[in-house]
């Protein structure tokens, strides 16, 4: 099959690929541009596992055919920590242990991203719906839940502990 | 495994629906490729060509008016429907519905059009815009026609739609005043599709009558379905107890469920009686409390 | 003063930045250069005769380099039940009769996942289909099929036993009631599936990167099979994505590429789908369980009576250990002055029943605490009284099986009956139910036969006084290794920070059995602190030679700072220790070992950990749905060593618990697996979870580190008998079958209304 060329930006960068257009986003992420960070769990688009930002927007990339993404924006976890820094969001899960086996966490991340900018002042049950679509088989979610409740509630400015 | 294929992208509804009809038979349109993509990773489904028509603006959109209701083209998004305004403003139960359809990201990128036009019988958008008397408008390359919710989905996964044909819009009449819709789905894990759905909308006159009635029910037959009798039963009646379970037991009888992993046959029919008395009464307190 | 410097205070895991930043390179996510991907052909029937295999058009396809079946193997038996030959009877590739829907029969190595499933479909398989027997009670009945030659009307393993005079105390007992229960299975649901990448090289060295519990093991396990040097075996496993009991065993991923591998001396990588994973990969032991107990008529425990059948399917596997467990957890929390259990492991056609969190006691504690809350509603007597007069205590002994030493029950009895009372009365159709529970703190079992101590740690220090910690421990998300880095910080005295974990890596690792019976904060815990206690007895000598203290004198060293203990001003930055050791030792750096292995300790674990566990929940009447509500755990791991990660342990324990009681299950046709995706297996998601609160009940257990007991998997127990005593007590209706599913509600509360128009009441 012919492949196609496909131009995507990720995490800021101009990537530019051929693919078989039968190729999923996940599978361009991780086979060809080496972001291995983004994981696959299940073929049944349910474990989130995979879960990017496409303009902003939360998907799961095992679910996207990777020709729709031409032209995207596309913010995986490795583009979460500038400059060396982890971002408030990351520094509140390692506060608050909101990882275990840290498999779903690049998803759950993502997700949590797309939450918070949604909405900055989540309510539990607004938290527990934002990041539904992801599974966790470590944390039993309460952790993970702090940990994003806590980003809302820092003050604009403050970092770290 | 997904097999090979031609992947098309028209840059226009005119271009798209020509390569439809170029190709049909042995072409698959991809919105979002929530659904479709499973099947397509299964091997149920090999379309030797890809038409890809998420990108495309003309069927992106929400708008309503007092004459013509609401319209919601085919490749806008769950959580656009989800998020509208206007959608929130006059059909809250279609937001209501949307919050509950699978997660966040699958409603991100799914279309409503690919939905419908996927026809699982658990899906949630079909019972609810069958209350709603929705229609939706499709077209080939030779002429459009109006198919009714109703008469749209024809068996497990199969619609209305011929081979060359494309869904382009949802249309939703304005409801009469005094009218109350509401569904809901029995799930064990919230957002998974419904074991068994309920969709029901009740109209009332003055005297709280009821003058129209629709119940749908969703994932108890191979497609959403109304249950007509339970419908007629209600007309000209006030809500009471008595008649609540006799319609509750008629919508019972009209299901049509399979046993399966999830639930037997008896238990789904036991679960539609249960959501037709919630759902109806549901849709008669909002009813009587609207203008 | 405060007690510890690091240990009990919050701390974040160590491996944080790499699993936060999509930098932590799971087996998943390894590419190594020339690297073939595998696919394995699986059998589609339960149980028949392979008759041929050809693979010859597989072999021809482009892009195919190699295709193995169990005529390429060792024909090796395996198991883990090495000390015991009989027990190992698992080839993984068979090589002349299929067992189980998903056993392995082929393996392909090619470029790409693709090509590799398409040449599956290209290798035929001849079958002569045999009689198959799904269902334990069926299977060990005359004239059944047989499986195995050796285990006659399927019997695989027997268990027994017993202390007292259980039939006297019957005689005696004022009150006996009787129960059956049925247990379902359940998956681990890793979110990393099984998966390995194995490289082997012209000089006959293997090397397996591999998502498992046990480095060690696969290991041996690997050399055995493959005809291999141990030493020339390197397993690599830095992260591992989930566990819970599924990947301490040899699977068909390691195997098979390995196979593969040593074929074609180019690494190849297999990645088990989520379907394979769920088919045929090992799950939770399904148990039919009677229940007969005796009690005087204050409800005090006279005599239990248990007997078990548990579903095998194809292997032994760590089926044995189950069958044992479930018997000896039975008896938990409690004082039985008589009991007698008799377990069974039945051989079926179905994929292989194994280990899974909790190990057998979750499905006991589901049934004991069952039964203990009807015993009480029919004497009586309040949930919390009966458990507390029979409740076990510190230094009861088990007859013949264990000593307890520290036992924190009562006082977490206390917190939870505390908590329930301040819950004020339930609305309509809510009910808490409780569950009490004990559990092994590090099992003392070697039928692997290792002739190694059970853990070890070394450290050594670098002249910058950088502690370079090497650990046997398997780290998959439960945290030892910031546990094993505090430890070792608390006891060497410095910081989490001067710790450098080294994990996963048979080539740099001491031997540790690996990450399952909750054994390595007590195992590896205590290693590690020999170790530390080790290395810092050579710093003190030369810190003793620098401050030349009165010989009656104690030196220590804690917050960095090697000092007099009883004039702790007096003393030497630990940098400045490390730097006089390393030159004093001729420029050698500090190396010292510590290591483990449970001698005289009874015959499950040196300790056990306690808890009582209350769930609330909701029970729809008209529907049978069950909302969570609450979640409230008071439990005694004798002394916290990393609290941040002991409530994730317990929250992540809680929802795997909680799935098996009311929403996870394995159902099976014909020994097919029914549901084997993430749409159709019900796992909690962030919505099902309940609020969850712990209360701490601090003991110390002289054989731990720092008194420490294990916190993670004894807290799978309770949670299934709990929400079954919550729905008890919400609707009057016991359920005894697991998952507790709205339909047995609804049946359930269906049956209470006949009976009550039957005149026959509750």
């Amino acid at each position: 099959m012919e492949k196609r060329r496909l131009s995507m930006t990720v995490n800021g960068q101009l990537y530019e690929v051929y693919v078989n257009p039968k190729r999923l986003l996940v599978e361009v992420l991780r086979d060809e541009l080496g972001l291995t960070g983004t994981k696959r769990g299940c073929d049944t688009v349910s474990c989130g596992a995979c879960t990017v930002l496409i303009n902003g927007l939360a998907v799961k990339s095992c679910s996207v055919l990777a020709m729709q993404a031409e032209d995207a924006e596309i913010t995986t976890v490795e583009g979460l920590a500038a400059g060396g820094q982890l971002n408030p969001l990351q520094r509140s899960f390692l506060d608050h242990g909101a990882y275990q086996c840290g498999f779903c966490t690049p998803g759950m991340l993502m997700s949590a991203t797309a939450l918070l900018r949604e909405k900055p002042d989540p309510t539990r049950r607004e938290i527990q719906e934002g990041i539904h679509g992801n599974i966790c088989r470590c944390t039993g979610y309460n952790s993970i839940i702090r940990a994003i409740a806590a980003v809302a509630q820092r003050k604009p400015g403050e970092e770290g502990q | 495994m997904i097999r090979d294929f031609v992947y098309l992208k028209p840059g226009t509804l005119d271009e798209a629906l020509a390569l439809l009809s170029e190709h049909r038979g042995e072409c698959k349109v991809i919105g979002g490729g929530q659904s479709l993509l499973i099947l397509m990773r299964q091997g149920l489904v090999t379309p030797a060509y890809l038409i890809d028509i998420k990108h495309l603006d003309e069927l992106n959109s929400i708008t309503f008016d007092n004459k013509d209701g609401l319209k919601i083209g085919a490749t806008t998004t769950h959580r656009t429907i989800e998020t509208s305004e206007a959608v929130k403003a006059h059909f809250p139960v279609l937001v209501e519905m949307e919050q509950n359809v699978a997660s966040i990201q699958t409603r991100n990128w799914g279309t409503i059009g690919g939905n419908l036009a996927h026809a699982d019988p658990a899906g949630d958008p079909g019972p609810v815009l069958i209350a709603l008397d929705a229609s939706f408008r499709v077209a080939n390359t030779e002429q459009e026609r109006t198919i009714s919710a109703d008469a749209f989905f024809l068996d497990y996964f199969e619609t209305a739609l011929q081979d060359d044909e494309l869904l382009l819009e949802v249309k939703v009449p304005t409801q009469k005043p005094k009218t109350g819709t509401a569904y809901e789905k029995f799930t064990i894990i919230k957002n998974d599709l419904g074991i068994a759905s309920v969709a029901a909308s009740v109209t009332v006159d003055k005297v709280g009558k009821c003058t129209k009635a629709r119940i749908a029910l969703g994932a108890v037959a191979p497609t959403a379905r109304r249950a007509i009798q339970a419908e007629q039963d209600l007309l000209g009646q006030t809500l009471g107890e008595d008649l609540l379970n006799h319609i509750a037991q008629k919508a019972s009888e009209e299901a049509k469920p399979i046993s399966d992993i999830h639930a037997s046959e008896d238990f789904r029919r036991h679960l539609v009686k249960v959501l037709a008395a919630r759902m109806v009464a549901k849709a008669w307190k909002q009813a009587i409390a609207s203008a | 003063m405060k007690k510890y410097s690091v240990i009990n205070t919050p701390h974040h895991n160590i491996d944080g930045i790499a699993k936060l930043t999509g930098r932590a390179t799971f087996t998943f996510d390894v590419k190594l250069p020339q690297m073939l991907h595998g696919k394995i052909l699986r059998s589609r029937l339960p149980h028949a005769k392979i008759l041929s295999i050809d693979t010859s058009k597989a072999e021809r396809l482009t892009g195919v380099y190699a295709v193995v079946t169990g005529k390429d193997t060792l024909g090796i038996k395996q198991g883990i039940w090495r000390r015991y030959k009989e027990l190992c009877d698992e080839e993984i590739l068979a090589r002349s009769t299929v067992r189980y829907v998903g056993e392995p029969v082929a393996a392909v190595a090619a470029v790409d996942e693709d090509t590799a499933e398409e040449a599956l479909d290209l290798i035929e398989v001849e079958y002569e289909p045999l009689p198959a027997v799904f269902e334990p009670l069926q299977a060990i009945k005359e004239g059944a099929p047989q499986l195995h030659e050796h285990a006659e009307r399927n019997i695989n393993v027997t268990r027994h036993i017993e202390w007292g005079d259980v039939d006297d105390a019957f005689a005696r007992a004022d009150y006996i009631r009787e129960d059956w229960f049925r247990c379902s299975s359940q998956h681990h649901v890793c979110m990393e599936t099984h998966c390995a990448v194995s490289s082997y090289s012209p000089d006959k060295k293997l090397t397996v990167y591999t998502s498992t519990q046990s480095h060690y093991y696969i290991q041996v396990l690997l050399a055995w099979v493959l005809g291999l040097r141990e030493g020339d075996v390197r397993v690599i496993s830095r992260y591992t994505g989930g566990g819970f009991g599924s990947k301490f065993e040899l699977d068909s991923a390691q195997f098979c590429s390995a196979l593969l591998s040593m074929k074609l001396s180019r690494p190849v990588k297999i990645v088990l789908t989520r379907e394979e994973e769920f088919q045929a990969t090992k799950r939770r032991t399904p148990m039919f369980y009677y229940l007969r107990t005796g009690t005087d008529k204050a409800g005090k425990f006279l005599a239990k009576e248990a007997r078990v059948f548990t579903e095998g399917g194809a292997y032994t596997s760590m089926g044995a250990t189950a069958l044992y467990l479930t018997g000896f957890f039975q008896a938990f929390p409690y004082v039985w002055p008589a009991y007698r259990y008799d377990g069974y492991r039945v051989y079926t056609n179905t994929a292989p029943s194994s280990a899974m969190r909790g190990f057998g006691a979750p499905q006991a504690t589901f049934c004991a605490e069952s039964q203990i809350e009807l015993i009480a509603k029919e004497l009586g007597i309040d949930s919390f009284e009966i458990r507390r007069k029979n409740a076990m205590y510190p230094g009861y002994e088990v007859p013949g099986q264990a000593w307890i030493q520290s036992c924190g029950l009562s006082g977490c009895l206390d917190k939870i009956e505390e908590w329930i009372k301040s819950r004020g009365p339930m609305p309509p159709n809510r009910g808490i139910g409780i569950a009490a529970y004990g559990f092994m703190s590090g099992g003392i079992f070697n039928w692997f036969d290792t002739p190694y101590a059970f853990s070890t740690a070394v450290i050594k220090i670098n002249v910058d006084g950088k502690v370079h910690l090497y650990v046997g421990s398997q780290d998959m998300g439960q945290g030892s290794n910031t546990t094993m880095a505090m430890i070792c910080a608390e006891e060497l005295g410095v910081t989490v920070e001067d710790i450098c974990v080294h994990m996963g890596d048979t080539d740099v690792c001491p031997v540790d059995v690996g990450a399952w019976g909750s054994r390595e904060t007590l195992m590896q815990g205590n290693a590690v602190k020999n170790a530390a206690a080790e290395a810092k007895r050579q710093l003190l000598e030369f810190a003793a030679a620098q401050l030349a203290p009165n010989i009656v004198y104690d030196l220590d060293i804690k917050n960095r700072w090697a000092h007099l203990i009883a004039r702790p001003e007096r003393g030497l930055s630990y940098f400045d220790v490390v730097k006089a050791a390393v030159r004093g030792k001729d420029g050698q750096p500090i190396m010292a070992t510590g290591h483990y292995t449970p001698h005289r300790k009874g015959m499950i674990s040196p300790a056990y950990s306690f808890g009582v566990q209350a769930v609330e929940a909701d029970v729809d009447p008209e529907t049978g749905k069950i909302t969570l509500v609450n979640c409230v755990t008071a439990h005694d791991c004798g002394q916290v060593i990393n609290p941040i990660g002991l409530e994730g342990q317990l929250e992540g324990a809680m929802a795997q618990a909680a799935g098996y009681g009311f929403t996870e299950d394995l159902p099976m046709d014909e020994g097919k697996i029914l549901n084997p995706n993430l749409a159709d297996y019900k796992v909690l998601r962030a919505t099902e979870m309940p609020e969850t609160r712990v209360f701490e009940v601090e003991t110390y257990e002289p054989e731990g580190p720092f008194g420490a007991k294990e916190a993670g998997e004894g807290l799978t127990n309770p949670t299934a008998g709990a929400l079954a005593n919550a729905v008890f007590h919400a609707t009057g209706v016991s359920i005894k079958n697991l998952p507790i599913t709205p339909a047995k509600v609804l049946n359930g509360l269906k049956e209470k209304r006949n009976q009550k128009a039957a005149g026959s009441g509750t």
